[in-house]
């Protein structure tokens, strides 16, 4: 599980300090993983102030749960859990018309993104990734979260299976059909194809 | 996801055995559209892999600070925090004991110093005390006060039977409006006695409810100690 800053105490004794009332420590734990939230969040809505405020509500929701977590499982990987179940939680509060249910289901690829956008022109380093965090934000939610942990924060399928509690087969299937929505989106932005 | 789409997807995960690596890289060699198929994903997921992190502001910390850090407490918030707080007392076998004798001996300490019963009982035979008492031990005791309104003298003392006829032993005090008083102990009986008035001036008690002759031409107060 990818860590911003790990310097210093390990997040384990962070926790025990801060289950002792040490705000300090806690606040050591919010320097250390916000940015990893921050970016998981902006990748999952898309907006920088709701992706700061979903990861404020994952910070408070972990400190208040402080007491609940198991020290025999990683800190980080409870914290993306939590982090994750915000943005699922603001994904469905913002699809109206669309109920709970719509995430939780393996979406059909949309194959009409890709004729959709036929730019041509070749593209920059930079505009690339500018238009591949555009397309991320088109996958179905649920290719969304395994593609961004998965490529994005660079965390293996055990570890996503850990936070997402979907089997790793499931898991490689998502990250499978994200992949490819992504590269016939990124492939039609190239004419040379 | 057809054989060669899976082949493909195993490689980008890193599931493939060295021999299948093998294979899938001599495949992609020889089918240019398979070769362009995974260009295409590779490259997805390594500008994935090199998307920026985002840097939380200022405003994210300072306000995430703010939330969990605890707002200073007032002084009864603090007090009732400290006064409700659960607490676990410790202790061992030696300190118990300390602790009882400490209880033990307050408990006799207690009852060595705690005055005798009192118990208020009238005289009505006698106006020149105004309260009586008496306390319960094996020889009985009234408490009998002496009143005089005397608001020129500068001293009045009580002689008597009781006292030895030494009006040195009991001087009455001055209250408010020349008022002097004493209250003393006596047994039941019958008594004798006279004010002295600045040392010098012997009255009978104006107020005693008898009188009787001293045998030299004037006349003593007559108490009646009854219980």
């Amino acid at each position: 599980m990818p860590q911003d800053q790990q310097v210093g105490p390990d997040d384990a004794h962070l926790v025990a300090r801060s289950l002792k009332q040490d705000h300090e420590a806690f606040g050591q734990l919010i320097e250390r993983h916000a940015s990893t939230i921050v970016s998981l969040a902006y990748r999952m809505v898309g907006n920088r102030a709701e992706a700061e405020d979903l990861a404020q509500e994952a910070f408070l929701t972990a400190f208040k749960a402080l007491s609940t977590f198991r020290s025999d499982s990683k800190f980080s990987t409870w914290l993306y859990r939590i982090g994750v179940n915000k943005c699922k939680d603001w994904l469905r509060a913002k699809r109206p018309g669309k109920g709970p249910a719509d995430l939780d289901v393996d979406e059909a690829l949309d194959t009409h993104v890709a004729e959709m956008r036929t730019p041509e022109r070749l593209l920059s380093q930079q505009q690339v990734a500018q238009e591949l965090e555009q397309a991320i934000q088109r996958l179905p939610p649920l290719y969304r979260e395994a593609f961004v942990l998965k490529h994005v924060e660079g965390c293996s399928y055990e570890e996503m299976q850990a936070v997402l509690g979907v089997s790793s087969d499931t898991l490689k299937m998502r990250v499978y059909k994200g992949r490819l929505q992504l590269s016939r989106e990124l492939a039609a932005l190239d004419p040379t194809q | 996801m057809d054989e060669q789409e899976l082949l493909i997807q195993r490689f980008l995960d890193h599931d493939l055995a060295p021999d299948e690596r093998v294979t899938f890289l001599q495949m992609i060699d020889a089918d240019p559209a398979l070769r362009r198929s995974w260009l295409n994903l590779e490259m997805v997921v390594a500008e994935a892999g090199q998307l920026p992190r985002i840097t939380p502001s200022a405003r994210f910390y300072s306000e995430l600070r703010a939330k969990i850090e605890p707002r200073p407490l007032g002084w009864w918030e603090r007090l009732s925090s400290v006064v409700r707080a659960p607490r676990t007392l410790e202790w061992n076998l030696a300190g118990a004991i300390a602790a009882a004798c400490v209880a033990i001996v307050s408990v006799v300490g207690l009852f060595a110093v705690m005055p005798s019963r009192v118990v208020e009982v009238t005289v009505p035979t006698s106006p020149a005390h105004t309260i009586a008492t008496r306390t319960e031990q094996k020889e009985p005791k009234v408490f009998v006060r002496l009143i005089l309104l005397q608001p020129e003298a500068h001293s009045v003392s009580v002689a008597g039977d009781f006292n030895g006829w030494n009006p040195a032993r009991t001087p009455l005090e001055r209250s408010d409006g020349g008022m002097w008083t004493a209250t003393i102990s006596l047994n039941p009986g019958r008594y004798q006695y006279m004010f002295v008035i600045d040392g010098k001036e012997w009255i009978a008690d104006p107020l005693a409810a008898e009188e009787t002759t001293d045998g030299f031409g004037a006349h003593n107060a007559v108490l009646d100690v009854a219980i």
